[in-house]
């Protein structure tokens, strides 16, 4: 049904996609009501009745940046074990001394970060 | 044989995909749970709740808010980026309904029964801050731009603690498929009681990654007005809506799946019928929630997460260790 060495799911997604495309579109072209000349303050973003004023897209919450750089690092590190979780039964114990090892000099680390982003001072 | 379009439209993987479990059956339970929460927090609240848009307690009343917002006119405020604006929550529903395509409902039910069931499940959920933050970002707007950047950050606290809390389960049952996990427990009981510190990590992880209370950050109604939703107009809005109760009908289901036995029970009852029962009465522990914490703040939740639910998925990773070696005789 599905053409050789693309995965079934591919067709579902594909499906999905497009179905929810199409009912955005259709209730556009048709059901949704149309005013044809929106007035300004109709179109302005909103901001609790304030007139809006400035850009949008405004600045950063900076202060928790520590904590996304210890996740780009530390959530790759956590798919490492999986591989090792799923092979657990044929490793036994003695194949889980590497792991430990890997285990022993990525906590640390991590310790260290964590008490660097925790203090407000220096954020 | 025949026209293709017909023997297309009879298979059995179309009829999968498009009635059950696919889309058709996905919207209707996702208007039903909508009706759910309302009710069930109006009786927490002493309230009565939706009660005319049906005999049966104003079981249809999310039906006629769907048909309400339909009819609805699409505003797009200035200065918005259009493509990522609509796009965003098409995208999530997407998503959404995925998921609901590698779990398994019954023997045979299952739209995809891929060998890595489980962590295609978390892969695609980890796509979906990023979708809310587009989101945010696209609609130029304060309040949204701050609730896409509290679901980016939100989303470090807890991806890793419910990634760990999932591979107490890959341990025990040496199996990442969830029909695996489900035919390890078929002879070995359910994996919620060896597993209950990994159940209980991933039904508060999973809590925040649904965007729900106590974790509703980047929605937060009563201090960022909706946050990355505020600038929806009614039919992208009920888009906008909906993944929120795909993914936590698809939630309740892994849950099930990999800690209540999914669709295994005693032989009167038809599995689908089990597996609905457990997944509803998962679905109304985590609405009760909603009624019963206040919100966390969002440096407590960073912290919390990076702290306590690491140490505790990390002990829970010791236990499942054991739980297939042994303790050793020292």
């Amino acid at each position: 049904m599905v053409a050789q060495g693309i995965p079934e799911e591919t067709g579902y997604i594909l499906f999905l996609f497009a179905a929810t495309i199409l009912l955005v579109v259709v209730v556009r072209m048709v059901i949704s009501p149309r005013d044809p000349r929106p007035t300004p303050e109709k179109r302005a973003p909103f901001e609790s009745g304030q007139i809006s004023a400035g850009p949008g897209r405004t600045r950063f919450i900076i202060q928790y940046y520590p904590y996304i750089l210890m996740f780009v690092v530390y959530d790759v590190i956590a798919m490492f074990l999986f591989a090792w979780a799923l092979n657990l039964r044929a490793l036994g114990a003695t194949g889980t001394v590497p792991v430990l090892i890997f285990m022993v000099v990525a906590l640390p680390p991590l310790a260290y970060a964590l008490h660097l982003a925790n203090q407000r001072e220096n954020w | 044989m025949g026209n293709p379009i017909i023997d297309l439209l009879t298979s059995t993987y179309f009829l999968e995909i498009a009635v059950f479990p696919g889309l058709l059956s996905i919207a209707i339970l996702g208007a039903l749970l909508g009706w759910l929460e309302r009710k069930l927090t109006a009786r927490v609240q002493l309230r009565v709740g939706p009660l005319y848009a049906s005999p049966a307690g104003g079981i249809l009343q999310m039906f006629a808010d769907i048909i309400k917002l339909l009819f609805k006119e699409l505003t797009i405020p200035d200065g918005a980026d259009r493509f990522f604006f609509i796009m965003s929550p098409v995208t999530a529903l997407i998503i959404g309904a995925a998921l609901l395509g590698l779990i398994p409902f019954a023997p045979g039910i299952q739209i995809a029964n891929i060998e890595v069931g489980l962590p295609v499940f978390l892969a695609i959920v980890t796509l979906s801050p990023t979708i809310v933050l587009l989101a945010g970002w696209s609609a130029n707007s304060k309040f949204p731009f701050i609730g896409g950047l509290r679901a980016l950050f939100q989303q470090t606290a807890y991806e890793i603690p419910l990634w760990l809390s999932t591979l107490g389960v890959v341990i025990v049952t040496g199996s990442l498929s969830l029909t695996g996990i489900i035919d390890y427990q078929r002879n070995n009981g359910w994996l919620i009681i060896p597993q209950l510190l990994g159940a209980f990590l991933f039904i508060v992880t999973s809590t925040a990654e649904m965007e729900r209370l106590p974790f509703d950050l980047p929605e937060a109604e009563s201090e960022i007005m909706m946050g990355w939703q505020a600038e929806y107009p009614g039919p992208l809005f009920m888009l906008v809506q909906g993944p929120a109760f795909v993914k936590l009908y698809a939630f309740s289901a892994l849950f099930t799946t990999i800690y209540l036995g999914g669709y295994l029970g005693p032989v009167p009852i038809p599995p689908i019928v089990w597996f609905f029962l457990k997944t509803i009465l998962i679905i109304a522990l985590i609405m009760l929630f909603r009624s019963t914490f206040p919100r966390v703040r969002l440096d407590q939740l960073l912290r919390q997460g990076w702290t306590t639910l690491l140490t505790l998925s990390i002990a829970n990773i010791i236990i499942a260790y054991f739980l297939v070696v042994g303790i050793p005789a020292i």
